[in-house]
């Protein structure tokens, strides 16, 4: 069975999610050890702008180009933001370009900085998510968005990253994504989900939902370790080896923050902008 | 031993009670073969409404509630009133919506059941002790009347004639046994939590991991960060081929609706004509 790791890597005008995605693949290989694919609709730019991008990339899928007319906030710290193109759309065909037999799909900003994911591999699961942040802002409002997808709704799984098996029962599950994703507009007023932008880990929340006959049941069950989270509210000022020092928005004073650090963790930090910073650093030697 | 339901229901200026208790006795019979409910009452049941129920039983005595709008002072009558060796006591307000013959089986180990340990919609424990300030400053047992069962012997009995005399001087009591965040009315969930107390019997008569729980849709229990004055403005229901939906959620437990409003006619209308996927 082969084994790897899937990324999405599609740019829009200010953010470069391949040079992230190449990042994202260094640390892959330094601690699974696992080929990795990258999908994305702009192969060519990836060739001529990292030219050495095999050393981490083993498989590049070709994605078409469209034009995206969903945004959304973008920020940097709390005094910073801008409203760009959001393309997410493709995850849904995860099942269907995977290389893989076994693949872990994964945001290009979640860092790796443990093997203890390689475990995934070895249960006798389809199928493992995160249920649960592990929020490094001890200090944000615990508010029903990091554990409902909305404040009536059903609980949130993370498609931040996942694990899956290909099997008839997956290829069952991203064919509802695909169908939750052409009816967005029913499933999002259907499941009282107030923001109009189509969300994989809403689609992915529905999903699980519908197949678990509209229930809580114990399926699926939990990727090994923790997601780590940080929000784009919180600022990335340190990263040295797997230590990554951040300043944490600080609830109620706007533009304050406090510093938290954490070392050696798989970590989602949504700040694109303070992370393609570090990034920069980490690859002008290539 | 005879086994069957029990609930006792007086309308009001405000809900009709009689209609609750005939939707909750069709649920029943929609989920569960075989089983008997008898509605304890004064009021006069519709001639069509009659028929799902196996007895329609007068309040013994006088109506102690004649006076009242919140007609619980007759509630510790059901002991007395049940035609049953074993019975599951219900609220009105309350619907089935699955198989719970099994019930039964796990009551009949027990003199008395109490739940203590509710759900949300959404099948979470409710954790929030909104409601119960009551039983926590005065450390009562965590007892929801709503949904219990006796046997009738002598533990249920002493139960239940200590019920009434706390019912009936319930500020006396109130006073004694749950002076910290005074209730200024009497509830039979205070009632009979004191009436537990006294007799220390809280671990013979609840298991908080039990699995025989309901599911309570008072709104501020909910997990809700905006909470609204009626769960049912905010909360989508579908019932379709037998199975009830609230808010995405398929419900398998027993629902306790709380509000009347709910009981629509279309839905009493689905329940009565309802088709349940079962055998």
């Amino acid at each position: 069975m082969s084994k790897g790791v899937l990324l999405f890597a599609q740019n829009n005008h200010s953010i470069d999610y391949i040079k992230q995605a190449i990042f994202c693949a260094k640390k892959i290989k330094k601690h699974l050890g696992i080929p990795v694919a990258i999908a994305t609709d702009n192969s060519d730019y990836l060739k001529a702008t990292y030219p050495y991008y095999e050393k981490y990339i083993s498989h590049v899928i070709e994605l078409d180009w469209y034009e995206c007319k969903q945004k959304r906030t973008y920020r940097d710290g709390t005094m910073s933001k801008k409203d760009l193109e959001w393309r997410n759309h493709d995850r849904a065909t995860a099942y269907d370009i995977s290389p893989f037999d076994e693949t872990i799909v994964m945001d290009t900003d979640f860092i790796i900085g443990n093997d203890i994911l390689l475990n995934a591999f070895d249960t006798d699961q389809d199928f493992l998510i995160f249920r649960h942040i592990t929020d490094l802002n001890m200090d944000r409002p615990d508010e029903y968005r990091f554990n409902k997808i909305s404040d009536r709704s059903i609980d949130m799984y993370w498609a931040t990253i996942f694990y899956f098996k290909k099997s008839e029962g997956m290829k069952r599950f991203f064919d509802l994504i695909t169908h939750i994703k052409d009816n967005w507009n029913f499933y999002r007023l259907t499941y009282q989900i107030v923001n109009k932008t189509y969300r994989n880990d809403f689609a992915f929340s529905i999903a699980i939902h519908i197949l678990n006959g509209f229930q809580r049941t114990n399926w699926p069950n939990v990727l090994p370790g923790r997601l780590w989270f940080t929000s784009d509210a919180d600022v990335l000022v340190k990263l040295e080896d797997e230590t990554y020092t951040f300043l944490l928005d600080k609830k109620h004073w706007v533009g304050h923050y406090h510093a938290g650090c954490v070392k050696d963790v798989n970590i989602h930090i949504l700040n694109k902008f303070a992370l393609d910073r570090f990034i920069d650093e980490d690859l002008k030697n290539e | 031993m005879s086994k069957g339901f029990c609930l006792l229901a007086q309308n009001n200026s405000k809900t009709n009670y009689i209609r609750q208790a005939y939707a909750l006795a069709l649920s029943l019979h929609l989920y569960n073969k075989g089983q008997k409910i008898s509605l304890i009452t004064n009021d006069k049941v519709p001639t069509e409404w009659q028929g799902v129920f196996d007895q329609i039983v007068p309040i013994p005595w006088d109506d102690n509630a004649e006076d009242s709008d919140w007609k619980i002072q007759n509630r510790w009558k059901v002991y007395h009133a049940s035609p049953y060796d074993e019975t599951i006591v219900l609220e009105a307000d309350m619907l089935i919506t699955s198989d719970i013959t099994h019930w039964w089986k796990e009551l009949s180990k027990r003199e008395l059941f109490f739940v203590s340990n509710v759900r949300t919609y959404r099948d979470e424990v409710v954790t929030s002790r909104f409601y119960r300030k009551t039983f926590d400053a005065n450390e009562l047992p965590n007892l929801y009347s709503a949904l219990h069962y006796f046997k009738k012997g002598d533990t249920a009995k002493e139960f239940y004639n200590l019920l009434e005399i706390i019912v009936n001087n319930w500020a006396l009591f109130y006073s004694k046994y749950a002076p910290n965040e005074y209730q200024k009315w009497c509830s039979i969930d205070v009632s009979m939590a004191i009436a537990s107390k006294i007799l220390g019997n809280e671990h013979d008569v609840t298991d908080p991991n039990s699995f025989i729980t309901f599911t309570h849709m008072k709104p501020l229990v909910q997990g809700w960060y905006n909470k609204p004055e009626k769960w049912t403005r905010v909360t989508g229901k579908y019932f379709t081929e037998g199975k009830l939906f609230l808010g995405n959620y398929l419900q398998n437990r027993v629902l306790h609706y709380v509000e009347d409003e709910f009981l629509t006619d279309e839905l009493l209308e689905k329940i009565e004509n309802g088709t349940t996927l079962l055998p």
